[in-house]
C-alpha cells in the first residue's frame, strides 16, 4: 500500500511539474533594447543549419580576433532553426541564428524571438536590405531561386525548354520535376512564394497557383524534404550524378539561378546545368543572422559585423555558393561563374509581411492542393 | 533492518523509473496534446490529410510485412543448414550469420548504399529498386532472429523422435515429416522471429532515411516533423501527426509484445531434447546456402570499409577513382563546423557507459522490486510489470522528441550544457530490456540458496557477491552487452536530441557526414570511415562478449 501512496504522490508531483512548466511559455511582449537582461559569458552559440560558409578557419579568426569562444548547434534546414527558436522562446540556448531567409524572418519577428543587434555595418547592398531593413536581422548573402535544367536531356530535340510553368504540367514532364518541399525547405518555400506571384499576374484568370500545384501533383512531381535530395539525388545535370545515392530521375529541378555558375566554377570552366529564366518564376533569396533575445547580445553583434565585414562576406560566392550581401561584389568571372550564371529579368514580387501573414495559410492550400489531387 | 534497506532501494529505482522514463514522455505527450487537441480521431486523420505523411501508414505495413517475409525466406534455411549439420567452424559462422543484428542500422544504410550505389553495382534509379534495396537491408538486419529463434529447435532435437516418425505412415515422406514433425515445432519460433522482424522493420528508420526517397515510415515521418512539435498555435497539423503516427506504433507494438510473450510460452512446453552433442553429419550441399549467406551477411561491412578508401575526383575529363586515406583524415580531424571522429567515439563510449552505469542497477532493481512484491500484490506487481514494459511500445524518435520536449520544459539551457542529456535517451531505451533479460533469471534463483546462507551465517553482502551474482553472471552479461550495443548503434532518439556539437555520437556523425552537399568528395569516405569505426567498436565489443559465453551458445547476440 506505502508504494502505491508513493505511486499516487509522483503522478501528483509529475502534473504539478508538467502545471508549472505550462505557464513558462508566454510573454509575447517584445523588449525594448534597454530592457534587454543579459551577460557576456565570452561565448558565441550559433544556431544554423548547413551554411557552407561557416567555414572552419573563417570561425578560427573570428575567436582569434574577438576572444568569443564559438560552437555550433546544427539543424536539418532553414525551417529547423525557425522551429527551434520558436521552441525555445522565452529560453534559448544560442546567441545567433544563422540562415534564416525571408520566407521565414518575418515569422521569427512577429513571434519576438529576436534582438535588436548593435552591429555597425556598411555598404551593404539595396537589394540584400529590400525585403527586410532593420534592426532585429542582418542580410549576410543573397541568391535567385529559380528552375533548373538539364541542358544535354532538355535540348530542343527530346524535350523542349519550357516557357511557362504550365508546360512543366504536360505528359512529357511526368516525374521528372523535382521541387524540393515548402514546408521544410527554403528553397521550396521561395519557389512556392513565387507561383503565388506568378499565377496572380498571368493572363489566365481561371486558375489560381494551387491549380497548377495540384497539376503538379497529378503528373507526377518529385517533392524532396531537402535541396540536397532534389538537386543531388534527383536532379540528372548537377554534380549530383557521380554521388553514391545518386538516382538521376528528373531533368528539371528548384535551385538557384546561379548553380549552373557553381557547376561550371568547380568543374573548370564546364556544365550542362543551365537556369531557366522563366518571368514571375524566380524569388530573390536573401539570408539573415540575427541576434536571439536572451542571448550574448555583444558577441551576436560582434559576429554579425565580422560576418558582414569586406573580407568575409566578399568570400560568399566561393565558399558560401551564393552572392554576397555587400556593394560592389559581383560573382568572379573564373571558369565561367559568372558567364553561367542567370539574373533573372523579372523575378516575383512578394513583400515580406505579405509572406509573414499569408505564409502559414499559403502551406495548408499548397499542402491540400497536393493531396487532393 | 534489511527490510527497510530493500523498502528503500526498491522506492528509490521507482522513484528513479519515474523521473527518467515516465516524465518525459509524460511532458512531451502533455505538451503535443496541447497544441494539437486531445481528439485521437483527428490525429488519425490528419495522416491521411497532409502531403508529407500520406501514403505513410500503407508503406509502413507494406514494407514491414514484405521485410518480414523476405527475412523468413532467407533466414530459415540458413537456420537449417546451421542446425542439422556439422559445419568447420561452427560457431564463427553463427557468429558472422547473427553479426548484422547487432551493427547499427546507419552502418547498414551506408554498406547497402554504396553497393547498389553508383560506384557499385549501379541499380539505384528508381522507386521499385529502393523498395527492394530497403527489404534486403532490413532482411540482412533480421536474418539472425530467424537464426537465434529456430536454430536451437532444428539443433537440439532428439534424434530419436524423427526416427520414430519416419516409422510412421504419417511420416514416411519429406512433405510428411514436415507436416506432421516440423511445422509445428518450429511455428511458434518462426512466429515469435516473424514477429520480432516485424516490429524492427516498422520502426525502421536509418535504413529508410537513407535507402528510400520520399517514402516514410511513420518512424521517419515523425523524425522530419518532430522540429516543429510542441509549439502553441504554429503547425498544428504536425503536432497530429506526431500523436496518430505515435498511436499506431503504440498499438502495434503493443500487440506484438503481448503475442511474443504469448508464443514463449508456447516455445516453452518443450519435447525431449538432447543436447546439441548429437553426432551431426556435414553436408557439403549445404554450401550453397551458407555460402551466399556468408557473403551475404559480410558484404555492407567490406563495402562500407572499402568505401572508406575511395576517393571519388570528377573534372571535366569525367570522374575517376583513386584509393587514397583521405576520408579518414577528414573524419578525424577536429573542426569548428564538424566534430572529429576521436570526440564522436569519445562521446559514444562515454553514453554506453553512462547508460550502462544507470541502465543496469536501474532495470536490476526494478525487476527485484517486481520479484518483491509478487507474492503480496500480485496486481501491483502486473502494474509494474507493465509499466516498466511501457518504453518498448514506444518508438526511438519518440523517445526523443520526449527527451527534447521535455528538456526544453524543464530547464533548456541547463540541459544543452550538460554533456550526459543524450545518455537520458539511451536509458529510457536500454532499461525496459534489463528488466527483461534480469526478471526471468532472478526467477530463477532458488531462494533456499539465500536461506541457507543465512542460516549459516554469512553476511548479507558476501550472499549477494558469492551466491547471488555467480548465478546471475550469464544474464548480467547479457544485459551488458545488450546496453552496449544499443547505445552505441543508438540512432532515432540521438538524432532529434544531438542538436549540440558536444554530443555528437558515431552514428549521428555519419548522419550528417552524409547530409554535407557531394561536392566535397570526401565526405562519402568520411562517412564510410566513421562507419567503419563504429563497426570495429562493436565487433571488438561482442568478440570479447564471446569469451564470456558458455561454449555452445555461439553468435552474436
Amino acid at each position: 500500500m506505502k508504494i502505491f501512496t508513493f505511486l499516487v504522490g509522483v503522478l501528483i508531483l509529475n502534473l504539478t511539474i508538467s502545471g508549472c512548466l505550462t505557464d513558462k511559455i508566454d510573454d509575447n511582449e517584445a523588449k525594448q533594447p534597454d530592457e534587454y537582461e543579459w551577460v557576456d559569458d565570452g561565448e558565441l552559440v550559433i544556431v544554423t543549419y548547413d551554411v557552407y560558409g561557416l567555414t572552419d578557419e573563417m570561425l578560427e579568426n573570428f575567436e582569434n580576433e574577438s576572444g568569443y569562444e564559438v560552437s555550433l548547434l546544427k539543424l536539418d534546414d532553414a525551417g529547423s532553426v525557425l522551429d527551434h527558436l520558436l521552441q525555445h522562446k522565452g529560453q534559448q540556448v544560442a546567441d545567433i541564428a544563422i540562415g534564416l531567409d525571408n520566407t521565414y524572418l518575418q515569422t521569427a519577428i512577429d513571434n519576438n524571438v529576436l534582438w535588436e543587434h548593435n552591429a555597425i555595418l556598411q555598404n551593404i547592398s539595396e537589394s540584400a536590405l529590400l525585403p527586410y531593413d532593420g534592426p532585429l536581422a542582418a542580410p549576410f548573402d543573397q541568391g535567385y531561386i529559380c528552375l533548373n535544367y538539364d541542358s544535354d536531356i532538355v535540348d530542343g530535340v527530346n524535350y523542349t525548354v519550357p516557357e511557362s510553368l504550365w508546360e512543366l504540367t504536360e505528359e512529357a514532364w511526368n516525374g521528372k520535376v523535382a521541387i524540393p518541399s515548402p514546408e521544410t525547405s527554403s528553397p521550396g518555400r521561395a519557389f512556392m512564394t513565387a507561383t503565388t506571384d506568378y499565377f496572380s499576374t498571368d493572363s489566365d484568370n481561371e486558375t489560381e497557383w494551387t491549380d497548377w500545384w495540384s497539376a503538379m501533383s497529378l503528373n507526377d512531381v518529385i517533392i524532396t524534404t531537402g535541396w540536397s535530395e532534389a538537386y543531388e539525388t534527383r536532379y540528372t545535370g548537377g554534380y549530383g550524378e557521380w554521388t553514391d545515392g545518386y538516382v538521376g530521375d528528373a531533368h528539371i529541378v528548384v535551385s538557384y539561378c546561379h548553380s549552373p555558375g557553381v557547376e561550371s566554377w568547380y568543374n573548370g570552366n564546364w556544365t550542362k546545368s543551365a537556369a531557366l529564366d522563366i518571368p514571375k518564376a524566380s524569388f530573390h533569396q536573401v539570408e539573415y543572422a540575427a541576434a536571439l533575445e536572451g542571448g550574448n547580445l555583444d558577441s551576436a553583434s560582434a559576429f554579425i559585423e565580422y560576418l558582414l565585414s569586406p573580407e568575409v562576406n566578399s568570400k560568399m560566392p566561393i565558399e558560401n555558393s551564393m552572392y554576397s550581401a555587400l556593394e560592389g561584389y559581383d560573382l568572379p568571372e573564373e571558369n565561367g561563374y559568372l558567364f553561367h550564371s542567370v539574373v533573372p529579368s523579372e523575378p516575383a514580387v512578394v513583400s515580406s509581411t505579405t509572406i509573414a501573414n499569408n505564409m502559414e495559410e499559403w502551406l495548408e492550400m499548397w499542402n491540400k492542393a497536393m493531396v487532393d489531387a | 533492518m534489511p527490510e527497510m534497506n530493500i523498502r528503500l532501494s526498491n522506492s528509490c529505482a521507482l522513484l528513479a523509473y519515474t523521473l527518467l522514463v515516465i516524465l518525459p514522455l509524460w511532458l512531451a505527450l502533455d505538451r503535443l496534446i496541447w497544441v494539437a487537441g486531445a481528439n485521437p480521431l483527428d490525429w488519425y486523420l490528419s495522416l491521411g490529410q497532409n502531403y508529407v505523411s500520406q501514403g505513410v501508414i500503407q508503406f509502413t505495413f507494406i514494407q514491414a510485412l514484405t521485410s518480414t517475409l523476405a527475412t523468413l525466406a532467407i533466414g530459415l534455411p540458413i537456420a537449417w543448414q546451421l542446425g542439422r549439420y556439422k559445419w568447420p567452424f561452427q560457431s564463427l559462422t553463427k557468429a558472422i550469420l547473427t553479426m548484422p543484428f547487432v551493427m547499427p542500422s546507419i552502418v547498414a544504410a551506408m554498406g547497402f548504399l554504396h553497393i547498389v550505389g553508383r560506384a557499385g553495382l549501379n541499380i539505384r534509379v528508381d522507386d521499385s529498386t529502393w523498395f527492394t534495396t530497403l527489404i534486403i537491408a532490413h532482411a540482412w538486419f533480421n536474418m539472425a532472429l530467424v537464426i537465434r529463434f529456430c536454430e536451437p529447435v532444428i539443433s537440439t532435437l532428439d534424434p530419436r523422435l524423427e526416427e520414430q516418425m519416419r516409422l510412421l505412415p504419417a511420416g514416411s515422406s519429406k512433405t510428411g515429416r514436415f507436416r506432421h514433425l516440423w511445422a509445428p515445432l518450429l511455428a511458434p519460433s518462426i512466429a515469435a522471429a516473424a514477429c520480432m522482424t516485424f516490429v524492427f522493420s516498422f520502426t525502421s528508420f536509418a535504413l529508410v532515411r537513407w535507402i528510400t526517397l520520399g517514402d516514410n515510415t511513420l518512424e521517419s515521418v515523425m523524425a522530419g516533423i518532430g522540429s516543429s512539435a510542441g509549439i502553441e498555435g504554429y503547425m498544428i497539423s504536425r503536432n497530429e501527426i506526431v500523436l496518430g503516427s505515435s498511436m499506431i506504433q503504440f498499438t502495434i507494438l503493443l500487440l506484438s509484445l503481448f503475442l511474443m510473450s504469448w508464443l514463449q510460452q508456447k516455445r516453452q512446453s518443450l519435447l525431449p531434447q538432447v543436447s546439441e552433442e548429437v553426432v551431426k553429419q556435414s553436408n557439403p550441399k549445404g554450401w550453397t546456402v551458407i555460402g551466399p549467406a556468408l557473403a551475404f551477411a559480410l558484404s555492407p561491412l567490406i563495402a562500407v570499409f572499402w568505401a572508406s578508401f575511395r576517393i571519388r575526383n570528377t573534372d571535366s575529363s569525367g570522374t575517376h577513382y583513386t584509393w587514397e586515406t583521405s576520408g579518414w583524415e577528414f573524419a578525424f580531424s577536429s573542426s569548428n563546423s564538424m566534430t572529429s571522429a576521436w570526440d564522436a567515439l569519445y562521446n559514444s563510449l562515454g553514453y554506453a557507459t553512462l547508460t550502462l552505469i544507470i541502465a543496469l542497477p536501474l532495470g536490476w532493481i526494478l525487476a527485484q522490486t517486481i520479484l518483491d512484491v509478487e507474492k503480496e500484490k500480485p496486481r501491483f506487481a502486473r502494474f509494474l510489470d507493465v509499466l516498466t514494459m511501457l518504453p518498448f511500445a514506444i518508438s526511438s524518435v519518440m523517445i526523443g522528441l520526449g527527451v527534447m520536449l521535455g528538456m526544453i520544459r524543464i530547464d533548456a539551457e541547463f540541459f544543452y550544457s550538460f554533456w550526459p542529456t543524450p545518455a537520458l535517451a539511451h536509458v529510457m531505451i536500454t532499461t525496459p530490456f534489463v528488466v527483461r533479460i534480469m526478471l526471468p533469471a532472478l526467477r530463477a534463483i532458488d531462494p533456499e540458496y539465500d536461506e541457507c546462507g543465512r542460516t549459516l551465517g554469512i553476511s548479507k553482502w558476501r550472499r549477494f557477491f558469492q551466491i547471488k551474482l555467480p548465478l546471475l553472471r550469464g544474464s548480467i552479461l547479457v544485459a551488458v552487452i545488450f546496453t552496449l550495443a544499443m547505445s552505441l548503434g543508438e540512432f532515432g532518439a540521438s538524432w532529434v536530441v544531438t542538436r549540440n556539437s558536444d554530443w555528437t555520437t558515431l552514428p549521428i556523425m555519419i548522419d550528417s557526414l552524409r547530409s554535407i552537399p557531394y561536392n566535397n568528395s570526401l565526405t562519402a569516405p568520411a562517412a564510410c570511415a566513421v562507419s567503419s569505426v563504429l563497426m570495429g567498436t562493436t565487433l571488438v565489443l561482442f568478440t570479447w562478449a564471446e569469451k564470456f559465453r558458455p561454449s555452445r551458445d555461439g553468435g552474436m547476440f
